[in-house]
């Protein structure tokens, strides 16, 4: 029968016209960069007219996995993933805790409980920018209305104390979004279950513990990634109360190094495209870990 | 000891009352059916004696206490709820333990009680599974299980039957039973299925507008409706109900007239509702010469439902009255005149403004 087949046919391409545009805009925006970004670290580029690595003319040299293995067996990028772990591991499992704290104590069928839980939401108005500039002003260490010091040492310069004072910028000002994520995660605990719990004689702690909790785990373990991918990708925050990646680069995370290497040091472009591609394939492996791991947290009623 | 007694209940959410001055006294080892349409109030007087709402008014009394105020977990009573809900992180042996394990029970004596539930509900072999590897009767088993584990002195179900299959049901609902009389525990019941209330009621407590509208034994709710609304939802087909009126000890409906029981009791001239049940009314041929004359009325269609036949009879002023006869019963052709007899001692009054049976405090 021809008639289905051709209108399948159709279908199809009218499908492909469809999806054309936004092919279009991905294939120049984020296909052909990303590309571009992996195979720049394969050539040297000599001479030429131009910047960086868009020169035209010039020699174009094939040096294999020679950049790939300086930058990323350097120290340089340990420490940096080191600093990256660390921002991840003061901020996400905190992030998460207060998250849920508010949300279990907005939780409740209190009379104007609607505007406590408006006010735990509120910061996901604000961007890592907004947060950052507020608490500068805050604690900046000239700047400052407190001017913290610890040592004699303002808290933003601090060698050891920098990067827990931008985790808790980074913190406060995502707390709005956890909120919101472990409200509607413990709206969506079958009611019946807990008052169970309740009749079954458990305590209001236990309840927590032995019941919420686990119930709660698939929506714990989804914030755990996506802050973890949010913790690496962290930016903003760094750059703006740590310019320079803080005494002794120790808030240099890898996104600020990435930027460091791509725009404020003189041929470091290729660092950068080696970096980009190392935070890409961290951001990668979270995500993936999220889509095999899933499954097994999620508990079928 | 689990006598459970509701005096005055009421609860009110804003100014809706959800269950209005209720009062039910359930005696030790009965098994107490909650039933009604939904939004009768039948769930909310149960959550109020677990303990889960807290009633606007009156007192309920568990085992001679009174328990307004007390937490559910210190009432001993438990619960089993629609969705089961089954801890789903747990074994079926650990959601089994849970009531057990809270109230520091020893670790040995725990294992005994689990087993022994287990047991008598046929869940020795998946004690180690999860509740999402169970079927739909298993859940409801394991929850169950988890409700007599603890012996407590009452069970509340809150429809445990409705999530299963039709076929399943009604197995479940024989086994329930038989548990429940081997147990002995006070049982309360709520179910919006009036065949579950006939089958597995000691007594059953209609409710309608979070009013209780009859308390009585199934048979008498079905024989003796306290008024209108239950004899309307007692009952498949429901009893008929036609307009009629009582003059001179006798029941006139339009034309024709009904005899009335010898032994009625006093009843209030004028205007009733008159009922009675499909299976008590008789077909006959018009102009029959017959002791009662019957009522006059034309065959509009009938059903065949394998073992019996519904017959769907028009009256003079309207009102549809439907025959129950047996499979092999004849049947006149639809568009029939017929006479419609009903024996005296199968009719039921009702006052036609209030709906109140006229003749309940004959015996």
């Amino acid at each position: 029968m021809p008639a289905p087949h051709s209108r399948r046919l159709r279908e199809a391409l009218l499908a492909y016209a469809l999806i054309l545009p936004s092919f279009v805009v991905f294939g120049i925006f984020i296909f052909f960069p990303f590309a571009k970004n992996i195979e720049i670290p394969f050539y040297e580029t000599r001479g030429g007219i131009g910047f960086g690595q868009n020169k035209t003319g010039g020699t174009r040299t094939w040096v294999g996995f020679d950049r790939w293995r300086d930058v990323l067996g350097s120290d340089e990028f340990r420490d940096t993933l080191w600093v990256t772990v660390k921002f991840t591991v003061l901020t996400v499992p905190t992030g998460i805790a207060l998250g849920l704290l508010l949300a279990v104590l907005a939780h409740q069928r209190l009379r104007g409980i609607t505007i406590y839980r408006t006010i735990f939401s509120s910061t996901v108005a604000t961007s890592a920018a907004v947060a950052s500039v507020i608490f500068f002003s805050l604690i900046g260490p000239q700047s400052g209305v407190f001017k913290l010091r610890i040592d004699g040492i303002p808290l933003l310069e601090h060698p050891t104390w920098a990067l827990p004072a931008v985790a808790v910028v980074t913190t406060w000002q995502s707390l709005g979004l956890a909120f919101i994520v472990m409200s509607s995660g413990l709206q969506a605990l079958p009611d019946e279950v807990l008052e169970a719990a309740e009749i079954d004689g458990a305590s209001a702690r236990r309840r927590f513990f032995r019941v919420t909790l686990p119930l709660m785990s698939p929506t714990l373990f989804f914030a755990f990634v996506v802050g973890s991918i949010a913790a690496f990708k962290t930016f903003a925050e760094i750059d703006l109360l740590t310019p320079g990646g803080g005494t002794g680069n120790n808030t240099r995370v890898l996104a600020y190094a990435v930027y460091d290497a791509g725009f404020r040091t003189p041929n470091g472009e290729v660092r950068a495209a080696v970096l980009a591609v190392g935070l890409f394939t961290c951001v990668l492996i979270l995500t993936l870990l999220q889509l095999r791991l899933e499954r097994r947290v999620h508990y079928v009623a | 000891m689990g006598r459970v007694a509701l005096t005055h209940v009421t609860k009110r959410f804003g100014k809706v009352a959800a269950v209005d001055d209720v009062t039910l006294d359930i005696a030790d080892g009965e098994f107490l059916v909650l039933l009604g349409p939904s939004g009768c109030g039948k769930s909310t007087a149960l959550r109020m004696i677990a303990g889960l709402d807290e009633p606007t008014d009156g007192v309920i009394e568990i085992n001679e206490r009174r328990v307004n105020g007390i937490e559910p977990k210190d009432r001993d009573i438990a619960m089993v709820f629609q969705s089961y809900a089954l801890y789903p992180h747990l074994t079926v042996r650990k959601n089994i333990e849970f009531p057990l394990r809270t109230r520091d029970v020893e670790r040995r004596e725990r294992k005994r009680l689990v087993d022994e539930a287990a047991t008598t509900l046929g869940l020795s072999d998946l004690l180690d599974r999860k509740p999402a590897q169970l079927s739909g009767g298993q859940r409801q088993r394991v929850a169950l299980a988890r409700a007599i584990v603890r012996h407590p002195a009452a069970f509340l179900m809150d429809e445990p039957l409705s999530n299963l299959d039709a076929k399943l049901r009604v197995q479940t609902r024989a086994e329930l039973v038989a548990l429940q009389k081997r147990l002995g525990t006070t049982t309360i019941y709520v179910t919006h299925d009036q065949v579950e209330a006939m089958t597995m009621g000691d007594r059953v407590a209609i409710l309608r507008d979070g009013r209780l509208q009859q308390l009585a034994s199934p048979h008498e709710v079905y024989a003796r409706p306290a008024n209108l609304f239950v004899a309307g939802f007692i009952g498949t087909p429901p009893m008929n109900t036609f307009a009629a009126a009582l003059r001179d000890g006798a029941l006139t409906v339009g034309d024709d007239t009904l005899a009335l029981p010898a032994d009625h009791g006093p009843l209030p001239q004028g205007e009733c509702v008159a009922g009675v049940r499909p299976e008590h009314v008789t077909l006959g041929t018009d102009g029959r010469p017959d002791g009662n004359g019957g009522l006059r009325a034309t065959v509009e269609f009938h059903e065949s439902l394998g073992h019996e036949r519904h017959v769907h009879c028009r009256l003079a002023n309207r009102d549809i009255l439907i025959a129950r006869l047996a499979a092999s019963a004849a049947v006149p052709a639809d568009g029939d005149t017929v006479r419609l007899t009903i024996a005296p001692g199968d009719l039921h009054l009702f006052d036609h403004h209030t709906g109140e049976r006229l003749d309940a405090g004959a015996a």
